[in-house]
């Protein structure tokens, strides 16, 4: 059977970025450093965050638990080393600035482990019931690896009131330069469909479609051949999309497969659909069969700015520092360090900052790459040419929305639909007038978010 | 860490890359669109034609970089947007109207037409449009005064209803559109030596809008390299066809026929470099199908109905009025719907 891999179906809007993904997308996925010390974030994942389980002194083992909470949107957190906890301090978060961390020293004995993990040939996801998988994937904090981090049990497991019918599974990794995705389709891809296949069997789902961006026939042809080695694969189809700008977005995805808008302001259940990226199922399998926590996580360090870019298999809680520094450090012109890839992901200063579960890359930039027009002095007014417009995939209109919030009009914001942004950044990407209108647009839900806090 | 210098790390709002396309080059590429007219103009009306050209484009630069002198504002000069206004306000001129006049003009067009509104961007009219209204309302009567083209020059006009042997001026097919409306004799007048005229540009009539052939290369080049959008030059151009063709339909012995109304005149100079001006347009895409068959439908309302043979710089300053309406009128919906719908 011939394999398609030209995808026909995409969403309206978006943009189309250099890819740059060659810099690492040939490079295996290897073991990263052997760390000292991590830190393991107290929230790296959408809801409540985690109350530690151990004090300054306890001695701790690679996999056990360390933070939990009862709150049912969370995921707890674990130690991927042997090791001592030394403190709980304060570390840079991406997101949520500084925010608390379990510190922990490392014994000089820590085998590498884990990404030697081995899938048996009699695997058969019926030997597993659905609150067994629903309830070994909250056990081993696994959360969406995509960026939003929402806890995936919350996601797969089944509610009554939002019935599930089709599981998507993401593998576009639209974003460029990040190439961890790919390396994990292409040398893990029986361990995704083993994740997939239950997941399939913890939400319930009928129906499930891996969409890949069509820029990555490798992974196009390795997800159908593991298709037909894993028995009992019906039902489970790859289609691949075109590849645009943000087609990895959860909205964009399930519009070019099924054709359907999630409602503005909305999430996937509503329409009775479950997203789920490709290391995500990579883990709830490893999670499920084996009993492994969500401690280690591929990240692609890559970027023109790093001497030695490459896709690493890393304990959560690595320093971004360090993971420079086991690649070869930054070069002379690097000038900005990005947790993620350059559309979307957050330029740190801290390079203490520690991986957390959705670092998917970091990328390291020089001002050749960034070439925005303010270094220029090119920077002029909005020419009102409505390019911001066209790209936008969620059909806003930014540059109404950016100089609102710039003006202080958050109210004429709001009325231009501010909130349904996902801030994916085509619109500045594109706009000739270099205006940073996903600036704005993030400042300005900031603001609106604050403003409904201080009025409670 | 090792000799990491750290201290050159800077960071800024995501997305942390940019398309290289910036306004200076859009700028640049309107130009490039309008070289051909320029060529154009330079072949059937000379030394004016440059003369015209030159004047206008070095009085806007002139105009702005003293603007932001007098303000002190950073010089703006360098996103070439006053050159583009420069070079329309030029083509829209008369070829025989004197430097002195142009001056005028480019100064009000970006003075009062841009600068006044605080630069580019925030003005609400078409500066030059702005700039050709003020001198056809101060120099009417040259601004009315049109040469005949120089390859024809010295014989007898191939193409006027009348013969004006000799005559260093004639009037534009325009001109006879109107005269034909009222002496019912507009099919007579319309012929296919007159439509090879218009093509080719070999009519009287402003600089720059007389040859259809220059302005459709021009506009084709901006629409591969997508500086415009086609929804704007196509409501202009339909709507326009649509009005002259039920007047066609009703007496088409007095009206001329649709074809002849989108070659002659400013019409296609209006619908591809001078509606779609963006500053100026509306943002979305139902707001610019409702922009452009404004312009269209009063232009022709003009054309026929008004007083004044062409109408173009009306309509399009009147469009310009109501493009914040319009915009506020044509909100996008969101990919979702409307939120809690």
């Amino acid at each position: 059977m011939k394999i398609e891999t030209k995808g026909r179906f995409s969403f309206s809007g978006g943009a189309h970025p250099a890819q740059s993904k060659d810099l690492t997308s040939e490079r295996q996925i290897e073991p990263g450093p052997a760390v000292e010390q991590v830190a393991i974030m107290l929230s790296q994942h959408t809801g409540a965050v985690c109350r530690p389980l151990v004090r300054e002194g306890n001695m701790v083992q690679a996999g056990q638990k360390i933070g939990d909470s009862d709150a049912f949107v969370s995921a707890p957190v674990h130690s991927p080393i042997n090791g001592k906890v030394k403190e709980i301090a304060l570390r840079s978060h991406a997101v949520l600035g500084r925010s608390p961390a379990i510190i922990i020293d490392a014994y000089r004995y820590n085998p590498t482990r884990r990404s030697y993990f081995k899938l048996r040939d009699d695997f058969d996801e019926n030997n597993y019931s659905a609150e067994q998988i629903c309830d070994a994937v909250r056990q081993a904090g696994i959360v969406g690896m995509g960026g939003a981090g929402f806890p995936t049990r919350v996601k797969i497991e089944p509610n009554p009131r939002l019935p599930k019918e089709t599981l998507i599974i993401n593998g576009c990794e639209c974003e460029p330069y990040i190439t961890c995705d790919y390396r994990i389709m292409l040398e893990w891809s029986n361990r995704i469909i083993a994740g997939v296949k239950l997941a399939r069997r913890a939400s319930g789902c009928s129906k499930v479609i891996i969409g890949i961006e069509d820029n990555k026939p490798r992974a196009i042809e390795a997800m159908n051949t593991a298709l037909e080695t894993l028995a009992d694969s019906d039902g489970i189809k790859v289609v691949p999309v075109k590849t645009k700008y943000p087609q990895g977005g959860e909205r964009q995805l399930i519009k070019a497969i099924l054709k359907k808008h999630v409602p503005t302001g909305g999430i996937p259940p509503m329409i009775g659909v479950v997203v789920l990226n490709v290391a995500t199922a990579a883990a709830i399998a490893e999670a499920v069969v084996s009993d492994l926590p969500l401690t280690h996580r591929v990240v692609t360090v890559t970027g023109e700015g790093t001497a030695n870019p490459g896709n690493y298999y890393v304990p959560i809680g690595t320093s971004v520092g360090e993971l420079i520094e086991f690649c070869g450090g930054l070069r002379e012109e690097a000038v900005r360090v990005i947790l993620g890839g350059p559309m979307m992901g957050v330029a740190i200063a801290d390079l203490t900052t520690p991986v957390t579960k959705t670092t998917g890359a970091i990328t390291v930039l020089t001002e050749k790459q960034i070439g925005r027009a303010k270094f220029a002095g090119r920077q002029t007014p909005c020419l009102r040419c409505g390019r911001c417009l066209e790209v936008c995939p969620e059909h806003l209109n930014p540059t109404k929305i950016a100089h609102a919030v710039k003006n202080n009009l958050l109210d004429v914001a709001e009325s231009y639909y501010m909130s349904a942004c996902m801030e994916c950044g085509c619109c500045s990407y594109v706009c000739p007038a270099n205006i940073e209108l996903t600036g704005y647009i993030k400042t300005g839900k900031t603001l609106v978010a604050r403003q409904k806090q201080s009025s409670l | 860490m090792g000799d990491t210098r750290y201290e050159d790390i800077t960071v800024s709002p995501a997305p942390h890359i940019s398309r290289p396309l910036w306004t200076h080059r859009v700028m640049i590429d309107v130009i490039i669109g309008l070289a051909p007219a320029m060529a154009a103009a330079g072949y059937y009306f000379r030394l004016n034609a440059l003369i015209l050209i030159c004047t206008c484009v070095i009085s806007s630069v002139a105009t702005e970089w003293l603007c932001n002198l007098i303000r002190k504002k950073p010089n703006s000069v360098g996103d070439f947007s006053a050159v583009v206004t420069g070079i329309i306000l030029a083509l829209s001129l008369p070829p025989a109207l004197p430097i002195w006049a142009a001056i005028i003009g480019s100064c009000f067009a970006i003075a009062i037409g841009k600068m006044v509104f605080g630069g580019l961007g925030a003005n609400i009219f078409n500066p030059a449009m702005v700039g050709r209204a003020f001198l056809t309302a101060s120099f009417g009567m040259m601004m009315t005064t049109w040469t005949v083209p120089a390859t024809i020059d010295g014989k007898m006009p191939r193409i006027a209803p009348e013969n004006m042997l000799n005559a260093r001026t004639q009037a534009t097919p325009l001109w006879w559109s109107k005269k034909a409306i009222k002496d019912k004799n507009g099919a007579k007048i319309y012929n296919e030596q007159l439509f090879e005229s218009t093509f080719t540009g070999e009519v009287g009539g402003c600089l720059g809008e007389t040859s259809t052939i220059a302005l459709l290369i021009g506009a084709l080049y901006l629409l591969i390299r997508r500086t415009i959008n086609v929804h704007i030059p196509l409501a202009v151009l339909v709507s326009a066809f649509a009005f002259a063709a039920i007047f066609y339909i009703i007496d088409s012995d007095a009206y001329m026929q649709p074809l002849f109304h989108l070659s002659t005149g400013a019409m296609l100079l209006c619908a591809f470099f001078i509606a779609t001006d963006p500053v100026t347009a509306p943002l979305t895409r139902r707001g610019m199908w409702i922009f452009g068959a404004g312009v269209g439908t009063i232009t022709m309302l003009i054309r026929i109905v008004g007083a004044y043979p062409e109408g173009v710089m009306f309509s399009v300053l009147l469009m310009n009025a109501v493009t914040p309406l319009i915009d506020r009128l044509c909100k996008r919906v969101p990919a979702g719907g409307k939120p809690g719908v």
